[in-house]
């Protein structure tokens, strides 16, 4: 009961510090997989290199459409073995899954179990609730990164894995881009309809078909013009782990998340919400 | 002073399902108001519109006089709430439950809380998950009223409590009406709003069937009385008397349906050799009945 006696600050004092402590465990957990899984890897590396001559046979016997998808990857270089390993295909798996699954919990999750009557009876306004869970879920995904990117910097080096820092942090955080934007539609749809299946259904729906437009785009003429609504096209099209950052993709994929939150706010303000 | 509640011509309709038509009462301040009705009569719909979790399709709620969707905030700021369905935070323990509800509220005396947990004996150190629906409703008791709101909009606050329990809710509730603070409580039993209440309001099927003083409305209830006799008797001695709406004679037994004061009856009976007499709680459905009744007359 010491708990009940003192109130002190603590987790508990804002819906924001409640929803990311609500997910420490989880990110715990999350953030060692992630860790292991590119630790892994990163060991991987110095066999790699030394047999990379045959590995880029490999990419280049694949169909164009998985090469597109691997575009940058060389087996020679540190930053193009990221490429191929990390950032083609596990980072953003990884980070939408997290994101989407953050987003869908923060209001619909909420609204379906029933607590947000009690929630939304304290003093606060709908919008300030909304926010705080927005800000949770992005800064929930941040810390992934973070995690993903201290891993290689810190510990690469054991394996002689050196990419150029400002380059791998520009991928680290398009990647934290592309997974807070999904994050932001799943809040979204979830705070216009209330039904989470939905807010995690309609984004993961979303990434698939973009996904594999963008992995296509290249290679298929009549789909080259469509790459453009993709948001991976936004997110590796200009391989940043090769170039650095576009600032131009890096704002396409902040304006995804921006007009989601801004549709999130208007529809949630406005709606009946469920018993 | 304002009315703390005023529901002006409220109807909430959602698609072929039933919400509420067409209500206007008010709750006026330090009264204890129950609101009582059947399950999916309307109640909760009221109470989720007034709070502004869903919006009216015509006519407005005004509570302390701010208006319902527009002041939502400070409406809540001064309110205490029990939900119908309990959906707490089933991670927490009933503690960190209350100490969250506590920071967003502000201004909330920790030795308050001790206080009201001791009172409910409500287990604040075990996580909610872990807890009976009995023992979650303390807890939820426990959120409403420690800040010590100025109205307390409680559905179906006695659900799954000891009656024990159910006691020591009826005294706080008593302190609240003492402290000139406003109590609006959803039920769907006779006995408890009887007990508790100023005032009731009956919903049935999404309207308003009668706003009543508590004392004019027991008047006015049809109960169900029956007279064992010595021997029998015929059941036109009572069946012209004042408040007997029908009677039914069986062996030495009359079983007599009645509204209102029972002194007539009972002093015809007196003429007769009388073995027991037996008079039945009216049901939410015999006050429904009498109301209708009136309705029709």
């Amino acid at each position: 009961m010491a708990a009940v006696s003192t109130f002190r600050a603590s987790m508990l004092s804002t819906v924001f510090s409640k929803t990311v402590r609500d997910q420490r465990k989880a990110l715990g957990w999350w953030a060692l997989g992630l860790a292991g899984t590119v630790l892994m890897y990163s060991a991987f590396w110095p066999t790699i290199r030394d047999n990379a001559s045959q590995f880029n046979k490999y990419i280049d016997k694949m169909p164009e459409a998985f090469r597109n998808l691997l575009a940058g990857a060389n087996y020679g270089t540190p930053a193009g073995y990221l490429q191929s390993e990390l950032f083609s295909f596990l980072a953003p798996i990884l980070f939408l899954v997290y994101a989407i699954g953050a987003g869908s919990r923060a209001i619909a999750g909420e609204e379906e179990a029933g607590s947000l009557d009690l929630l939304l009876s304290a003093p606060v306004p709908r919008r300030r609730v909304l926010l705080d869970k927005f800000w949770a879920m992005v800064a929930a995904t941040f810390g992934l990164t973070v995690v993903m990117w201290a891993t290689v910097v810190a510990l690469g080096p054991l394996f002689e894995l050196r990419p150029s820092i400002a380059n791998f942090t520009a991928a680290c955080f398009s990647a934290f881009l592309l997974g807070a934007a999904f994050g932001s539609v799943a809040l979204a749809v979830g705070c216009a309809t209330g039904s989470k299946g939905l807010a995690v259904g309609a984004p993961s729906g979303i990434a698939l078909v973009t996904f594999i437009v963008n992995m296509l785009g290249p290679s298929v003429s009549w789909l080259k013009p469509w790459r453009l609504l993709s948001p991976f096209y936004y997110y590796a099209g200009h391989e940043p782990v090769l170039h650095g950052l576009e600032p131009l993709h890096a704002i396409v994929l902040f304006a995804i998340s921006a007009a989601a939150l801004a549709a999130a706010l208007v529809t949630f303000e406005r709606r009946d919400l469920a018993a | 002073m304002a009315d703390v509640i005023l529901a002006e011509h409220l109807t909430k309709s959602y698609g072929k399902q039933r919400g509420v038509i067409d209500l206007s009462f008010a709750v006026k301040p330090g009264e204890v108001f129950g609101y009582l009705g059947p399950n999916g009569a309307g109640k909760t719909t009221t109470i989720r519109t007034a709070l502004d979790f869903i919006r009216p399709t015509s006519g407005r709620v005004a509570v302390f006089g701010l208006d319902s969707q527009r002041d939502s905030v400070e409406i809540h700021r001064r309110i205490g709430y029990l939900p119908g369905e309990l959906a707490l935070y089933e991670r927490l323990t009933g503690a960190e439950f209350l100490q969250h509800f506590a920071a967003l509220r502000r201004g909330v005396e920790p030795a308050y809380v001790h206080e009201l947990a001791e009172r409910f004996d409500a287990d604040l150190s075990a996580r909610i998950r872990s807890l009976s629906h009995g023992n979650k409703q303390k807890v939820a008791l426990v959120q409403a009223f420690m800040h010590r709101p100025e109205l307390l909009v409680l559905d179906e606050p006695t659900t799954g409590l000891d009656p024990i329990v159910q006691q020591e809710f009826h005294r706080l509730v008593e302190e609240v009406r003492t402290e000139g603070r406003t109590v609006f409580l959803s039920s769907h039993v006779m006995p408890e709003v009887e007990h508790l209440c100023d005032r009731v309001a009956i919903i049935r099927e999404g309207r308003l069937v009668a706003v009543e003083d508590v004392g004019d409305m027991k008047a006015k209830a049809v109960r169900t009385l029956d007279i064992h006799f010595a021997k029998p008797v015929a059941a036109d001695a009572f069946a012209g008397l004042p408040g007997v709406r029908e009677v039914a004679a069986q062996g030495d037994v009359l079983h007599l349906t009645v509204a209102g004061p029972l002194d007539a009856i009972v002093k015809a009976a007196a003429g007769y050799e009388v073995v027991d007499l037996d008079s039945h709680e009216p049901s939410l459905e015999d006050i429904f009945l009498a109301f209708y009744g009136k309705e029709e007359a």
